[in-house]
């Protein structure tokens, strides 16, 4: 599908095509849905406003294409679409890319024998990858942090940090900041946590930074312990660094960008499940890429 | 000598017309303290951090050269992809503590922080991977045609090595870097024979760079975007058409071009010139304990 064809199709897909699925008739068999159905239905159900541009589309695959069940995961790499189609699933949403860039671009990937490798495999198995990050993103609550306080176990401990509105932030009953890395390593399933500070700095207070520095900056003065996803190591790492050794009692986790993530694919599962009876739908971790050797 | 008199010689000796203009982001020259100060004596490293800068003021090196900047950014307003953050808006760092203690540790001590970047990686001689093949003792191995005076010329990065499971080449690694918390891809039990070393960010065309060579089935670098590079990996790992990929953390893979610089800076600087490596910012999460 081209990209012209992909933008329209997408318009239509947050606009129409709700109203077109209800029409009799035009779903005769019942047992039968396909991926642009699932889509509107996630489209009606997510409780936002359509909006443009998105990265939320089919990366590759035909949007007619019969499901025969759904995979939703944190990343479609090449080992998850295989788990996937041997699961059965033809149809997998995943949070990021397919083709190793936010856009998807694939115009330079051409001749790349890996592209090829993987868009064959795709191909020859009818499968259908769309992406979901924005509008998971912008689900109140944030889908990807609904499932990030489920997995940690965290829902009880949010609260809101007065002038922080969109703010992510926990108060635990107290610990280390090295039991919090233990504990984040048990229930989101990493190999790859890292720590910067003493692991026997006290911590209750918590706070999310996402990925970039102006995050971390932030919310760091807040709290006793700063949280990354995948963040680029010359930024909030060495910011916490240089916190720490100037005398401030405070430590950093560092998670992979999957470890933060791949929980709220979980729930996108759960909420799927409401509203797509017709196939199984199941959530595969993509998992941690990384493991440390010890 | 003074500042500008050290960024003079360093333009002299490079070897290559000087390039200081980027299209974002902070180029290469003094990014803190003052320019016509008289240079007491140089520290190289990654990143200028308070520990290098209290190291600075207590052995009398007032001058620090560095691939990052003190505070935490590459100074983009609009970095391409959202692959790393924007500089901090000016009312956000100009009020963060950590910031206005270490900007006073750099104005009270008179120190001067110099970055040198882009010049230094534009010489014939790729100094940060020739620092990092020496460190991992890969010399012995590199595939170049020896003699060649530009040994370590920019893409003459590949090295055959003896075949090794990935998980005792990477433990080797750890041990002759110093470094406790690389991160690894690939099965630990998978024999690798080639590799091609990159050093720092690396983005997706270096990966295609390094394994369109025939026979390369591992990658070592410093760090990849999780979304970019890191999938293309495991996808090649998958597709098995390659066997890992070790990456070290930026500052590890970087940090031993830095002692590549003192070296260089040596010899034509008659001042006292230490590398001083930062360090991995990262610890090891400790076992528990019963």
């Amino acid at each position: 599908m081209n990209r012209l064809t992909r933008r329209a199709f997408c318009r239509i897909a947050g606009a129409g095509l709700g109203a077109l699925s209800t029409t009799p008739g035009l779903w005769a068999d019942s047992s039968k849905i396909t991926a642009r159905e699932i889509m509107a239905r996630m489209s009606r159900n997510v409780g936002v406003k359509p909006f443009w541009p998105t990265a939320d589309t089919i990366k590759i695959g035909d949007p007619d294409e019969t499901v025969t069940g759904v995979t939703t995961t944190f990343m479609s790499t090449l080992d998850l679409l295989q788990r996937s189609q041997k699961a059965g699933n033809n149809f997998v949403i995943s949070h990021e890319p397919t083709f190793w860039s936010s856009s998807d671009v694939v115009a330079d990937l051409r001749d790349d024998p890996l592209y090829k490798l993987k868009v064959d495999f795709c191909e020859t198995n009818r499968m259908v990858v769309m992406r979901y990050h924005d509008t998971w993103h912008a689900r109140r609550p944030d889908g990807i942090f609904a499932g990030f306080n489920r997995w940690a176990g965290w829902q009880e401990y949010l609260y809101h940090e007065p002038g922080m509105e969109r703010g992510i932030f926990y108060k635990l009953p107290p610990t280390t900041a090295g039991e919090i890395a233990r504990h984040l390593t048990a229930k989101l399933n990493q190999r790859s946590v890292r720590l910067v500070g003493d692991p026997q700095t006290p911590v209750s207070r918590v706070g999310f930074a996402g990925h970039y520095i102006s995050e971390c900056m932030t919310i760091a003065p807040k709290v006793d312990l700063v949280i990354a996803g995948e963040s680029r190591e010359w930024e909030c790492a060495e910011y916490m660094r240089d916190a720490v050794a100037l005398g401030e009692k405070k430590a950093f986790i560092q998670l992979a960008h999957e470890g933060m993530e791949e929980a709220g694919m979980d729930e996108c599962a759960n909420w799927l499940r409401g509203f797509v009876p017709e196939v199984p739908v199941q959530f595969i971790a993509s998992g941690d890429p990384f493991w440390i050797p010890t | 000598m003074t500042v500008l008199d050290l960024l003079d010689q360093m333009q002299t000796h490079l070897g290559v017309p000087w390039q200081s203009q980027r299209a974002g982001g902070f180029s290469d020259g003094v990014l803190a303290g003052d320019p016509y100060a008289q240079v007491t004596g140089i520290l190289t490293c990654f990143t200028p951090t308070v520990e290098i800068l209290r190291h600075a003021i207590s052995s009398g090196h007032n001058t620090v050269i560095c691939r990052e900047s003190p505070f935490y950014s590459r100074g983009e307003k609009q970095p391409v992809a959202y692959r790393s953050g924007a500089m901090p808006a000016k009312e956000l760092l100009e009020s963060d503590p950590v910031y206005q203690a270490k900007l006073a540790l750099i104005n009270t001590n008179s120190l001067i922080i110099v970055r040198f970047v882009d010049n230094w990686d534009a010489r014939k001689t790729d100094g940060q991977l020739e620092g990092l093949a020496k460190a991992i003792k890969w010399d012995q191995y590199h595939l170049a045609v020896k003699g060649d005076k530009h040994f370590y010329r920019p893409g003459n990065n590949f090295f055959s090595i003896p075949p090794t499971p990935l998980g005792s080449l990477s433990r080797g690694m750890m041990e002759s870097l110093n470094a406790r918390t690389i991160r690894v891809m690939g099965d630990e039990h998978s024999v690798v024979r080639k590799a091609a070393i990159l050093h720092g960010l690396i983005l997706v065309p270096d990966l295609q760079a390094a394994f369109a060579e025939t026979g390369v089935d591992l990658v070592i670098a410093g760090e990849p975007v999780e979304w970019e590079g890191a999938e293309y990996v495991q996808d090649m790992i998958a597709a098995k058409m390659a066997k890992g990929a070790i990456f070290l953390g930026s500052e590890v893979s970087e940090e031993p071009g830095s002692g590549e610089m003192a070296t260089w800076l040596k010899t034509f600087v008659q001042l006292p010139v230490q590398w001083l490596p930062s360090g991995s910012p990262f610890t090891t999460i400790p076992q528990e304990t019963k």
